[in-house]
């Protein structure tokens, strides 16, 4: 795990964190394994590929290797295809997300310049003068915009400030983005000064000196206004950013600049930081980013719920990637990472992904050439009704029409489920219902067979007992919530359910249904209010009107919950929908956490697999000379408690490098009966024997399997790895 | 930190001279902008004594006593140490009072130049009129970064400056061309507290200082502006102290003359002042500590008047009063005031307003109140980090030091340990390397 977490955290790998290159590492290890595995365990069961391959006939397994070649292809094809289509929609998203917020600090910093412009436009000699330029004693304030990102997890925000550069760029301002890393106190206040030269005058100057940026800012046309963009203030030096500030502050009229600090956690942390002599020249304003949370529910929403690609996971996939958000990592980088390496695994393993590449291209019509698959028709239809989502519904003709039919009506099927899921976010979007936790509870298929299960069981007549049938927290919650509404926030909560569910006549029927009770209602309340009623009355109508929004709320509670129950088919209890769905959530796991030390052991214990060489292979699982040592010490050390005497192991070790043939030797076989002749490279051997071990023992440390002797028990090593 | 207040005199002659000077100025590129002789004074229209000090209220012995240490046109002088609290007016003073006497100075700020070698490079650069651009690729004139050098250097460059002003000086009546008066330069060096976090103050600080008596030239004055009094720096080692000037804090009458400078309604601001300056007086003096301070309170005072330019009567400023009181309060306590865009705050609230009145009483507790995204494993480390500050450091050591407390006992344990082999350690190991590099 340590490794995955690794990568995420050196701000210089963020670019990459989205590229390719990240991934790799992992991928490449598991795609090897992977194949191996396809190509040599058939019993697996997990990889669809290996049945197809065995059930094809024998003597045409050439050409359905080339067939498979050729599928191969079109399915990475279709994948570059589906990823890039997700990608650009994540991207969108988070753009839109940020926009409000951009063009809101967009607008403030002009107004900041004008303000600073107001105070003085100094001629050149003026500028670049050496002493102050003194107006006012609020001419040395500096503005500064704090951008609450709301995230201890910088990651995602080095992004977003990035972004917020080109922003401000595009709008005619000199833009310097530092970070962390330029207010070190080693470098003092030098470092940044001249990472901020380096930016704007797009070479490094030996003296960084502040003066320089002066004339530079005068032989440009000075009519824009200068950001620094400091990325994450709490991890950067405090007394170096104080001397920045008092530096940039003395010359604020003379440059123009005009501060924007990223701030994590509070608007206390620059208080915290900076020294007041420093925190005077500031002249604060407050922005605010989206939450994390938003911005992954904004993220689900687009490329999970809504129809974007046709990709989607599996609810055991779904809940991995939640938990792996909530409790390991934080960034939506990492989610993100997570979903594109599910969606390399499932296009890697599932041989008719490629259909994908239509499902998202095309929207309605869906037609299936099968021939442009690269499979054989037989082998295809073969696979299709082996799926287990098919055997269950048994379609009893495979043809290509009734594949199509069962496609499209898979489509119908999720387009109900994401517009009821759509329609429960919407309910409980101000009570902080996050759809992440809706989107994994509406996706479980257990509670759907259960709910189905638990209506053939109860009538319907049991208003009471209905609610309790619709298992979920948050779903509940939101269903709750319903009735809570008042009639006004309830007519709105109606007008957006009929606009998601436009596609739906059943569900849209149901709530235009509802909409003219609700018209009656507020006619009812309106008149109310305008006759002039007596007092007493007023407590009756009072009762009345609530007893009607009770009723109208309760109907309200009704209709989601129908739709919960009748329309919220999970995926995965669609038939054929393995084509789309990717549900194998250990192996997300391992291909995003690794599991390194296990991998060691494993390629220790069975190093055959990996060598392949002619020696080893005869499979006993007795040592030989001819093994690598490390694995030979492993496997000794292996019959040894978590205590090893380095004695025993070392003359065990030796007895088996010496001995010629494959037979274990007792440990205590100094071999007696040596002659004298070879005794010279009988020592020579020695010698190198006792190196081979030392460099064993240090390798195995080296990969944390073993913990050198200690000072308590110098004759002892200690194991550290038991099991895999 | 020596900043001042904004006296009505200095603003409205900068505004002019800019004026005046931009039909001149904007025709010249700025790359073609030559520095000359004149670039050692202020540049400005020279300030009379009367409006220097009505300029400057409080400050009328201190400019008066400063002038009597400069001395007359061309007299020698001692070094001079100006300090004061920050925010009292040292620099804008000194800066004036140059400006007043019309003579040649450099000025460093040693916030700005924030090692001896930006420090001596730019006094330089000043002295030899030396302007940083891209036709020299924004290069010093010199590279200067040893005291010796720049004794040296600076030597040189006066002389050339003094020869030069020498030469000028009978010439024409000066005042009138703009040109500094005198045969003397003064080296003014502001926030010269900054120096002694350089290396430790050992040599830049006593060379300063000393910088007097090295060069031995009466033509060249020495000024030191300081947050701290002289007897922070150590200055009883051999060398001539320079004179010192202090610049006390301003007095509450002081600072109400300060603050009705140029104010557009100044009965009404009157009438602000009375209630907030004494309050605030007891909490800091900073000028510009309270300007910010103000700014923001007199919008809030102003707030219920429509009309800005009436001037209030007794009632009015009773209702203005207990209008502003609550306000005053908290701004006592709140040095670092965050303000928000008034569009985004306004959306926010409304979203508040939104979930407030969608909230149900008791159905949600606000259990969590930390707004900012953590990750449950970052919340475990927390705890856990916090836990562990509680240990007894012992029991760290022998908790997280792996390899354990003495480490020469070890050591000698480690050689009982390699005698099982029959080769030297340091043989194997050698071994080791070698199968390794295969």
């Amino acid at each position: 795990m340590a490794p995955s977490l690794n990568d995420d955290s050196p701000p210089s790998t963020i670019d990459e964190a989205f590229t390719e290159n990240n991934l790799q590492p992992f991928v490449v290890l598991q795609k090897g394994s992977s194949r191996k595995s396809d190509r040599k365990s058939s019993g697996t069961g997990r990889t669809r590929r290996t049945d197809l391959s065995s059930a094809s006939p024998k003597n045409s397994a050439n050409i359905e290797d080339e067939k498979e070649d050729e599928n191969m292809n079109l399915r990475m094809e279709a994948f570059e295809f589906v990823w890039s289509k997700i990608e650009s929609t994540i991207k969108d998203v988070l753009r839109d997300i940020n926009m409000n917020v951009f063009s809101e600090i967009q607008t403030w910093v002009h107004q900041s310049f004008d303000t600073i412009r107001s105070l003085g436009t100094p001629e050149f000699p003026e500028a670049t003068q050496s002493f102050p330029i003194i107006t006012d004693a609020n001419s040395k304030r500096l503005f500064t915009g704090l951008v609450l990102t709301k995230n201890m997890e910088f990651v995602d925000d080095l992004l977003t400030f990035e972004e917020l550069g080109k922003h401000l760029k595009y709008q005619g301002c000199h833009i310097a983005n530092l970070s962390s890393p330029d207010f070190t106190a080693k470098n003092g206040v030098g470092g940044c000064l001249r990472s901020l030269l380096r930016q704007f005058l797009m070479s490094s100057l030996d003296p960084a000196d502040i003066s320089i940026l002066a004339s530079w800012y005068r032989e440009e046309n000075c009519n824009n206004p200068v950001v620094v963009i400091i990325d994450d203030i709490e991890r950067c030096c405090g007394s170096v950013l104080s001397d920045f500030i008092l530096m940039l502050s003395e010359w604020v009229i003379k440059i123009p600049v005009i501060l924007i600090m990223g701030v994590a956690t509070t608007l206390d942390a620059p208080r915290n930081i900076l020294p007041s002599n420093a925190l005077r020249c500031l002249c604060p304003f407050e922005f605010t980013l989206g939450t994390p949370a938003e911005r992954m529910d904004a993220v689900v929403e687009a490329v999970l719920v809504k129809p974007c690609s046709g990709f989607i996971i599996g609810h055991k996939v779904a809940v991995f990637m939640r938990n792996y958000f909530v409790s390991q990592d934080g960034t939506l980088t990492s989610f993100i990472r997570a979903l594109k390496i599910a969606c390399t695994q499932h296009f890697y393993t599932e041989p008719l992904s490629v259909i994908l590449l239509e499902f998202a291209s095309e929207e309605d019509n869906l037609v299936l050439e099968i021939e442009r698959y690269g499979l054989s028709p037989e082998v295809i239809w073969k696979h299709v009704f082996e799926l287990p989502s098919c055997q269950r519904v048994r379609l009893n003709k495979p043809t290509s029409e009734s594949l199509a039919h069962a496609f499209s009506e898979l489509k119908r099927l999720q387009n109900q489920w994401r517009a009821v899921v759509l329609c429960l976010y919407v309910t409980g979007k101000g009570e902080k219902v996050r759809l992440l936790d809706l989107f994994c509870e509406a996706i479980d298929p257990e509670s759907y067979n259960q709910g189905e299960f638990d209506t053939n069981m109860k009538a319907e007549k049991d208003p009471v007992l209905s609610s309790s049938r619709i298992k979920g927290h948050f779903i509940c919650k939101a269903v709750r919530l319903v009735r809570d509404l008042s009639t006004a926030q309830l007519g709105n909560l109606l007008k957006i359910w009929e606009n998601l569910t436009v596609g739906i006549p059943e569900i849209n029927g149901k709530v235009k249904e509802l909409l003219p009770l609700l018209n009656a209602e507020d006619g009812k309340s309106s008149k109310k209010d305008l006759t002039v009623t007596p007092r007493r009355h007023t407590s009756r109508i009072q009762l009345n009107i609530e007893k009607d929004s009770k009723s109208l709320s309760d109907k309200a509670t009704n209709l989601i919950e129908c739709m919960v129950r009748d329309y919220m088919h999970p995926t995965e209890c669609i038939p054929f929908h393995e084509i789309f769905c990717f549900k194998d959530a250990d192996k997300l796991r391992l291909a995003l956490i690794g599991d390194p030390r296990r991998r060691i052991q494993v390629d220790l214990l069975e190093f055959q697999k990996l060598l392949c060489c002619r020696c080893c292979t005869s499979s006993s699982n007795a040592l030989l000379p001819s093994m690598h040592d490390t694995s030979i010490m492993y496997k000794l050390a292996q019959e040894h408690g978590d205590l090893i005497n380095l004695h025993d192991w070392y003359q065990s070790f030796k007895s088996i490098v010496l001995c010629p043939n494959s037979k274990r030797k007792p440990r205590q076989s100094p071999l007696p009966k040596k002659r004298k002749g070879i005794k010279e490279a009988e020592s020579q051997s020695e010698a190198s024997i006792q190196a081979r071990f030392c460099r064993a023992v240090t390798e195995l440390q080296i990969t944390g399997l073993l913990r050198m002797p200690s000072k308590r028990r110098p004759d002892f090593a200690q194991r550290v790895a038991f099991g895999l | 930190m020596a900043t001042e207040e904004s006296p009505q005199v200095t603003r409205r002659a900068t505004r002019s001279y800019s004026a005046s000077n931009t039909a001149i100025e904007s025709t010249n590129l700025p790359e073609s902008y030559k520095p000359t002789i004149n670039d050692l004074g202020f540049r400005q229209q020279p300030l009379r004594l009367e409006d220097l000090l009505s300029s400057f209220p409080g400050r009328r012995s201190q400019i008066l006593e400063l002038l009597r240490l400069l001395g007359p046109l061309n007299s020698p002088m001692f070094p001079i140490l100006v300090y004061g609290g920050p925010s009292t007016g040292k620099t804008s003073v000194t800066l004036q009072v140059f400006r007043h006497l019309n003579r040649p100075f450099i000025y460093s700020s040693c916030i700005t130049c924030y090692s001896p070698r930006i420090l001596f490079e730019s006094i330089l650069n000043q002295l030899l009129f030396h302007r940083k651009d891209s036709g020299h690729s924004y290069s010093s004139v010199k590279r200067c970064e040893r005291p010796s050098d720049f004794v040296n250097y600076l030597r040189e460059a006066l002389e050339n400056v003094l020869t030069n002003l020498k030469g000028n000086s009978g010439k024409v009546s000066s005042k009138m061309s703009g040109r500094p008066d005198g045969t003397m330069v003064y080296l003014v060096f502001d926030n010269l507290e900054r120096i002694r976090d350089w290396d430790k103050s050992s040599t830049i600080l006593p060379f300063l200082f000393n910088l007097n008596d090295i060069l031995k030239m009466p033509e060249v004055g020495l000024i030191f502006i300081s947050n701290t009094s002289p007897d922070t720096y150590y200055l009883n080692i051999g060398y001539v102290e320079p004179i010192p000037l202090y610049f006390p804090d301003y007095t509450e009458d002081d600072l109400r003359h300060i603050f009705m400078a140029n104010q557009t309604n100044s009965r009404l601001y009157a009438s602000f002042l009375d209630v907030v300056l004494r309050p605030f007086c007891r909490v800091t003096r900073q000028v510009d500590e309270l300007a910010a301070a103000f700014s923001s309170l007199f919008k809030k005072y102003s707030e219920p008047l429509s009309d800005k330019e009436v001037a209030p009567n007794e009632e009015m400023k009773r209702r203005l009063f207990s209008h502003i009181r609550p306000h005053i309060a908290s701004a006592l306590n709140e040095t670092f005031q965050v303000r928000s865009q008034p569009l985004l705050k306004a959306e926010t609230n409304e979203e508040t307003k939104k979930t407030n009145s969608s909230r149900m009483l008791g159905i949600r507790e606000d259990f969590d109140k930390i707004d900012f995204h953590m990750s449950t494993s970052a919340k475990y480390l927390l705890i856990s980090a916090f836990l562990a500050s509680r240990n007894p450091a012992t029991l760290d050591a022998s908790l997280f030091d792996s390899t354990g407390v003495s480490d020469s006992r070890k050591r000698k344990r480690n050689c009982a340990y390699w005698k099982n082999f029959k080769y030297s350690p340091r043989a194997c190991y050698n071994l080791t390397l070698e199968y390794m590099g295969i």
